[in-house]
């Protein structure tokens, strides 16, 4: 076996001792962690910047949009309201009390031997008004004068009926005249009347019943 | 291995220096370019939904738009019928042309009171209507005719007596109420 004698070892103890050499290994750990920090930033910064450009043009957009929408909004209000309006005009004018087939009702239930002289009637005034009143004078001429302006109130309280849904009708005075007077040839006896008619122009509105009240009522229906 | 003195120091120096290096890069360079992406990223999911939210109204109002016309047509309608100027400088004479068309010679009408009306860009004006010589069936179809005609006109109460020198005829009183441009 030969001998092998190592005259550079001093030189080569130096070597291993400068690479083991903490702050040379530090120094060269902190720089790789560096480069991928450096690295890491930048990806980062990529992905910011296109999130960046993103909000941007979202911004850009709702700058843009903002106002249009805030007029939108303000037409919309304005359209609604007109549209309101027109709802309630078309309400006022179908919710009329229409005065022409009362008339024709009092002309086709009056005979020939009644004259009136006097009728006035109100329209309900206001929505929460459900019912007017129609008052009615005249002179009845008959054999039996009572009955027929009794028959005229039948008639009438008949004939509104068939209109409204609710009439109701009363003499407010029925008293027998002297005068008299001639109709076709024969001499009549008179008598003058006033009568008034009530009448249900609208529906009243009915309230929802609360269901304890519904049920309370029902219970003690049932006792 | 046993470390050495100078080592230890070097050691020390290298983790000092890793420690500046992640504090530095967390600190003024990763934290606030996180910090910026965070503002963006909230941005945006704040103003998404209110940008859609402004293109449904923008749609919503265009749609209106459409269909407004239509739906207020009848107040357009109504509104152009009411001639412009003072209502006591025309509404009388119309009356008067009205009943005359319709027979009734005579009527007079008189204002009898003038009130904001609940519809926006209306008043309502009442007028009394005096018929003092008219028969009734005429009266009625003229009554009829201008119920018919005048959707604004709303007549309030209707009075008729017997005029007791010539039974033909009747005295009427209409109180009515109309609508005009406030």
């Amino acid at each position: 076996m030969p001998l092998h004698f190592n005259l550079y070892h001093e030189v080569q103890r130096q070597e291993l001792a400068r690479k083991r050499d903490p702050l040379r290994l530090g120094t060269i750990g902190i720089l790789v962690i560096s480069i991928g920090f450096v690295l890491n930033y930048f990806v980062d910064l990529e992905r910011a910047h296109v999130i960046g450009i993103h909000y941007s043009a979202v911004n850009d957009q709702w700058s843009r949009i903002q106002p249009r929408a805030k007029a939108a909004k303000a037409r919309q209000d304005e359209l609604n309201a007109e549209i309101a309006a027109s709802d309630a005009m078309i309400k006022s004018v179908d919710s009329r009390f229409y005065w022409a087939p009362v008339l024709d009702q009092i002309l086709k239930a009056v005979p020939r031997s009644v004259q009136l002289t006097h009728i006035s009637a109100e329209a309900p005034n206001g929505a929460d008004v459900l019912s007017t009143t129609i008052s009615i004078s005249g002179i009845s001429s008959a054999v039996e004068p009572r009955k027929e302006a009794e028959a005229v109130r039948i008639a009438l309280n008949n004939r509104l009926g068939s209109q409204f849904k609710h009439v109701t009708s009363v003499f407010k005075d029925l008293d027998d005249s002297d005068q008299f007077v001639t109709l076709d040839g024969r001499r009549l006896a008179t008598a003058t009347f006033s009568l008034e008619f009530q009448i249900q122009v609208r529906d009243p509105e009915v309230a929802a019943q609360p269901a304890t009240a519904a049920r309370k009522s029902k219970t003690s229906d049932a006792e | 291995m046993k470390l050495e003195q100078d080592q230890i120091k070097k050691i020390g120096i290298a983790a000092g220096a890793f420690l500046a290096l992640l504090y530095v890069y967390f600190a003024f360079l990763l934290g606030p370019l996180q910090e910026d992406e965070h503002k963006s990223v909230t941005g945006i999911a704040t103003l998404e939904p209110e940008i859609a939210n402004a293109k449904a109204q923008i749609a919503r109002t265009a749609d209106l738009e459409l269909k407004a016309p239509a739906a207020t047509a009848f107040l357009e309608r109504l509104r152009n019928t009411i001639p412009d100027g003072a209502p006591i400088a025309w509404f009388p004479p119309k009356m008067a042309a009205f009943f005359k068309s319709r027979g009734i010679e005579k009527s007079t009408t008189h204002m009898v009171s003038e009130s904001d009306d609940a519809m926006p860009g209306f008043r309502k004006i009442v007028w009394s209507i005096d018929l003092p010589k008219v028969e009734f069936i005429p009266l009625g179809l003229a009554i009829s005719t201008l119920e018919n005609n005048e959707p604004l006109l709303n007549i309030l109460s209707v009075t008729v007596d017997a005029i007791r020198e010539d039974a033909q005829y009747q005295h009427a009183t209409l109180v009515l109420s109309t609508l005009v441009k406030s």
